[in-house]
């Protein structure tokens, strides 16, 4: 019996047209294929959740049992902590310090990487290559080396234990991922809409602002959360440009109730736990831009 | 896209830029700079950085209360420093500028700050105020010694530690043993406080960040050697020292969990309170974490074993201070603070709080001393010469990097069996020896 081959990779079929049916054990092999059991995809998940949820439960435990207690369930329950934490050590002020920061690190970071990736994106200019370049080696500096520099730089311009010097500083720090991101978002964007536009009549910046910056909402959830987490998780920066107390952040604030000795578990568990909520929340809600703002930029970018 | 949508974008735009601009110009900011310092009107404000805070802040709030109520027109704005960023923000602060008036110094930075040329010298000060004899004499040659600079004083001490042996007293009366007063008792109580197989071990070795200070004090206190220098060259590999050495080492994993590897004092602390170990070298200061979650009952602390002979030696604490600050422009305001804080009032308050040794003299009659049984037991061991101090150098402005990041690494590899005794030593002596060289050049210039 002879055999033709039809497609590539399909199975030769017999030279008189007639096709066995799969044998059961075939039929299987094809479905271990096709269809993965689900402990493949739970197990792992299960895992990787163990990892990720074991430490942020232990420190949700922390945080509302009585200290001295252990009780492996928040049982007695006590909230002496976050009060302790909110109102002893000044976390409503550094929470809202935090915010303000964090909400104006991303304004900047999002306005000028927009700026940047636009003029990356759609224009051709002699030192573009170098430019990027030079972006993707702005990454391998660590922010601590240049702390005595940018320290100068504020004290001159009389910015040091301003909120600002951390905002421009942040803004700074997270500019050359950001227009890297939205360069890449901007380039998919077609060209020919842009033209469509002025051909309507509109001017560059108003094709831009009606055209395509609603076709870039992805991209912006994305990088402007990026900026806002990083800034609301940074810590050196806060901790060396702002002198008073009462202009500090969040994580300098944790870092002060580790003692050189001594350490209050329980209040730096409530303080973890503070620092934690509002990232968590803020991803849950854009969670859905997020993928899709990162997918875009790295298949398309 | 309608006209109204456009309008909106212009005038969202037009709001952030016109907030961002905004908060630059409210910035409020000042240069940072201190200017060159001068003694000043005595009056006005002047900024104290804590370089310890966290549950020290609530005692400083109350110390600058009672001194602000004293002296009305002097405000003392209070900065927390975390202590792993201390040394930073001070480096930060002298190379851009913005030093506070009056700061916590500890002995082991101490000399990085003088060789810099930031620190006030404070010695005739001293004496001509009211805490002159009053500081505890062998804090003052601490501080003196750390500075590097002969017989002057670059802070006025205002506290000390010590080392301290917690023990779990159910533990032990459970196993039938004694209170472990010398190294060998030390031993023996580890091995039989340790149940192979289950979470109940006889000792918490601290094998990350911080480790070889308790590693000094192991290899000190078992040898005996009370100098840290023979001539220029450092005692540290001594043949007794690398047998103390090696003796401790084989603690880990067969009386210790096998995660101390990475314990530095809060995951070693933490693992002592909550779980089911023996014994801790630690310090005084972690005093209240173990009445938190263990109550008084049920640990006791003393002074670092002795040996067999009953003698003890131990290496030197680093002293706690406050420095003023060259740059100040209210140098009289700022010294009349460090005065108070010094006194016996403040001093006994503080220490009381942060479970450490007060400074000044009159503090030791204290109530507070005597009803804590670990601070009075290691004052009682420092004071009866009953030990011998081994002087660490921390005059030399490598002993940080030597005795921290340059070698933690190397003790880690110890415990782990990647790197002898013998190698570590030599290791850390060649380092000391080279920077006690140099050290010894700059000071002939």
């Amino acid at each position: 019996m002879t055999a033709v081959l039809t497609e590539k990779g399909a199975p030769p079929v017999p030279a008189d047209g007639s096709r066995k049916p799969p044998s059961v054990r075939r039929k299987r092999r094809e479905r271990a294929f096709d269809e993965v059991p689900r402990w493949q995809i739970y197990l792992p998940l299960g895992l990787y959740l163990l990892f990720t949820l074991v430490p942020f439960y232990w420190m949700v435990l922390f945080s509302l049992r009585p200290a001295g207690s252990t009780s492996l369930v928040p049982w007695p329950m006590t909230f002496d902590h976050f009060e302790k934490v909110w109102n002893e050590r000044s976390f409503s002020v550094f929470f809202q310090n935090s915010a303000l920061i964090g909400v104006f690190t991303l304004i900047c970071t999002t306005g000028v990487a927009l700026a940047g990736g636009y003029a990356l994106a759609r224009f051709n200019f002699r030192i573009k290559q170098g430019f990027m370049l030079a972006l993707l080696c702005s990454q391998f500096i660590p922010g601590a080396l240049m702390l005595v520099p940018l320290f100068q730089i504020f004290k001159n311009l009389s910015l040091i234990n301003s909120p600002l010097s951390v905002v421009i500083a942040e803004t700074v720090f997270q500019l050359p991922l950001s227009i890297i991101l939205i360069s890449g978002f901007i380039k998919n964007v077609p060209y020919s809409l842009e033209e469509a536009a002025w051909v309507d009549g509109c001017s560059r910046l108003q094709a831009f602002r009606i055209v395509v910056l609603p076709m870039l909402r992805p991209g912006l959830i994305a990088v402007g959360s990026f900026a806002f987490v990083h800034s609301w998780n940074h810590f050196l920066f806060a901790l060396m440009f702002l002198m008073d107390q009462d202009k500090q952040t969040i994580p300098v604030g944790l870092s002060t109730l580790i003692g050189a000795d001594s350490v209050d578990f329980g209040a730096l568990a409530a303080g973890g736990v503070i620092s934690a909520v509002p990232v968590v929340i803020v991803f849950a809600f854009i969670q859905k831009w997020l993928i899709t703002g990162f997918s875009a930029g790295a298949v398309k970018g | 896209m309608t006209v109204s949508k456009v309008n909106r974008g212009r005038t969202a735009a037009a709001v952030s830029l016109t907030t961002v601009l905004a908060l630059a110009a409210t910035a409020c900011g000042d240069d940072g700079s201190g200017g060159s310092g001068s003694e000043g009107s005595g009056k006005g404000e002047i900024t104290l950085w804590d370089n310890n805070t966290g549950e020290r802040r609530d005692i400083w709030a109350q110390i600058i209360k009672d001194f602000e109520s004293q002296n009305k027109d002097i405000k003392v704005k209070y900065v927390g420093l975390p202590i792993d960023q201390v040394q930073q923000k001070y480096d930060t602060a002298i190379d851009g500028g913005g030093l506070p008036d009056v700061g916590g110094v500890g002995t082991a930075y101490l000399s990085n700050l003088v060789v810099r040329e930031v620190l006030e010298p404070v010695g005739d000060r001293v004496e001509a105020g009211p805490l002159k004899g009053k500081l505890v004499p062998s804090m003052v040659e601490s501080v003196k010694a750390a500075g590097g600079r002969g017989d002057e004083m670059y802070s006025v001490p205002s506290s000390t530690n010590n080392g301290t042996l917690w023990y779990r007293t159910d533990l032990f009366s459970r196993a039938g043993l004694e209170p472990p007063t010398t190294w060998p008792a030390f031993y023996e109580a580890a091995e039989k406080l340790t149940e192979p197989g289950t979470d109940r071990f006889g000792y918490t070795i601290r094998g990350g960040a911080g480790s070889i200070a308790p590693a000094l004090d192991a290899m000190y206190g078992q040898s005996g050697i009370t100098s840290f220098w023979k001539g220029d060259k450092t005692t540290v590999n001594d043949p007794k020292n690398v047998a103390a050495l090696e003796k401790y080492v084989a603690l880990y994993k067969k009386v210790t969990p096998s995660a101390d590897v990475n314990n530095d004092f809060i995951k070693m602390v933490a693992q002592y309170d909550n779980g089911s170990i023996g014994m801790l070298m630690h310090n005084l200061a972690s005093y209240q974490d173990h009445v938190k979650s263990l109550g008084k009952e049920k640990f006791k602390g003393l002074p670092y074993p002795a040996q067999a002979n009953g003698e003890r030696v131990q290496v030197s604490n680093p002293v706690d201070g406050l420095g003023l600050f060259k740059n100040s422009e209210n140098k009289a305001a700022a010294w009349k603070f460090i005065e108070f804080a010094a006194s016996h009032k403040s001093n006994s308050a503080w220490n009381e709080s942060a479970g450490s040794i007060p400074a000044n003299t009159d503090a030791a009659s204290d109530s507070w001393i005597q009803q804590a049984e670990p601070t009075a037991a290691a004052m009682k061991a420092l004071s009866d010469g009953s030990t011998k101090i081994v002087d660490l150098p921390y005059y030399l402005p490598d002993w940080n990097t030597i005795s921290k990041s340059g070698n933690e690494p190397n003790f880690q590899k110890v415990l782990l069996g990647d790197m002898s005794a013998q190698e570590f030593a030599d290791k850390v002596a060649g380092e000391l020896n080279a920077a006690q060289a140099e050290w010894n050049e700059q000071m002939k210039k």
